[in-house]
């Protein structure tokens, strides 16, 4: 792929009742260009006021999530070679916006904590004293460790359309991560965590579209994770 | 009632909608001539007895319908429920449709037992 790519890039001023628009840019194409690459030569040498978000460039951090080509993807993993000659360049829906491609993750973040992604113990003393270490057989391991790979880039949240329909609901990367202590052995809020499920607008409103799965950067599959916690709480 | 017991009745009325119904079905299409099945809702009005009624005066089968009766109107009350609080998502909204879907149950209920004993005690 040779010559120039044409980034038809989504803005909109911070200021109350600014209208958003859609600005294109020229981008000349090099080699191993992600989507990243080519935002921030628009920032740097076209456009100084683009508002992007981002940290690691290397798919770690999870901070530079957005919609390209009408997917929610990680611009720093996208190869602009997979697109073609034509991006489209949006914020993640389901998540306030603050200015063009920046949004806002307060409320995603909010629901993180309230399922408590921590391990709680029983004995507290031991936990803030450790005298040893919490082993843990492989096969223990493997009940969580696909759920523990997420980098909480939103990028599930905003392709899940109960979100969109429901904003009370928790969303899949919340209940992953909710998940991912159920199913360790070291975890004792077992019941405590169910708990936190088992309202209204909780999980079982999850209309199993599976858009969160297919979306996640780093494999995770937070519809299983929905499935898995489902069973345990129809188990009781 | 907690969602997830409310969920659960969802699933087994779900299940129950497919036995009760499959067993309902069948046996109004297959034990009785066809010709006398489809006019089983006229024979209450003109006072002419069809093959149909038979299956009506069965305690067993008409049991299988009033099960029917019940799973269906909890799963379709409840499945309204669900979808309401996606339409609108509002707590006081949810409040008003949970009590006029519990009383419309109910009605659905009672109206449907109703006519299922007419069904049975004729003779």
């Amino acid at each position: 792929m040779e010559g120039k790519v044409v980034f038809t890039v989504f803005s909109r001023e911070s200021s109350a009742g600014a209208r958003p628009r859609y600005v294109s840019y020229e981008v000349p194409y090099r080699s191993g260009m992600t989507v990243l690459d080519g935002l921030l030569y628009i920032k740097e040498r076209i456009d100084h006021t683009l508002a992007i978000r981002y940290s690691c460039r290397m798919g770690i951090c999870g901070s530079c999530g957005m919609k390209v080509n009408g997917l929610p993807r990680l611009a720093c993993f996208t190869q602009v070679s997979e697109l073609g000659r034509s991006i489209k360049v949006e914020p993640l829906p389901n998540h306030p916006l603050v200015r063009d491609l920046v949004t806002d993750f307060s409320t995603f973040f909010a629901k993180h904590k309230s399922v408590k992604p921590w391990l709680i113990r029983k004995d507290v003393e031991e936990q803030e004293n450790p005298t040893g270490q919490y082993l843990q057989s492989d096969a223990e391991l493997e009940r969580y460790i696909q759920f523990s790979y997420c980098i909480s880039c939103g990028l599930c949240y905003s392709a899940c359309p109960v979100v969109t329909a429901l904003p009370e609901f928790p969303g899949p990367q919340a209940l992953a991560w909710l998940y991912r202590f159920y199913a360790d052995s070291r975890d004792h809020g077992g019941r405590e965590r169910l708990e936190i499920l088992d309202r209204a607008t909780g999980i079982w409103r999850c209309h199993f579209a599976g858009s969160c799965s297919q979306v996640c950067p780093k494999g995770v599959d937070p519809a299983l994770a929905i499935q898995l916690l489902r069973r345990a709480l129809i188990r009781g | 009632m907690s969602e997830r017991r409310l969920m659960l009745l969802h699933y087994v009325t779900g299940l129950g909608i497919l036995v009760t119904g499959a067993v309902h079905l069948w046996v109004v299409f297959f034990t009785v001539p066809l010709d006398q099945t489809i006019w089983e809702t006229t024979m209450l009005f003109d006072g002419h007895q069809f093959a149909i009624m038979s299956v009506y005066r069965n305690a067993l089968l008409a049991s299988t319908l009033w099960l029917l009766l019940v799973f269906t109107t909890f799963h379709a009350m409840n499945g309204i429920r669900v979808i309401l609080m996606e339409l609108i998502p509002n707590e006081r909204v949810m409040r008003v449709a949970k009590w006029a879907l519990i009383a419309l149950g109910v009605f659905l209920v009672v109206y449907g037992t109703r006519t299922i004993l007419i069904a049975y005690n004729i003779r």
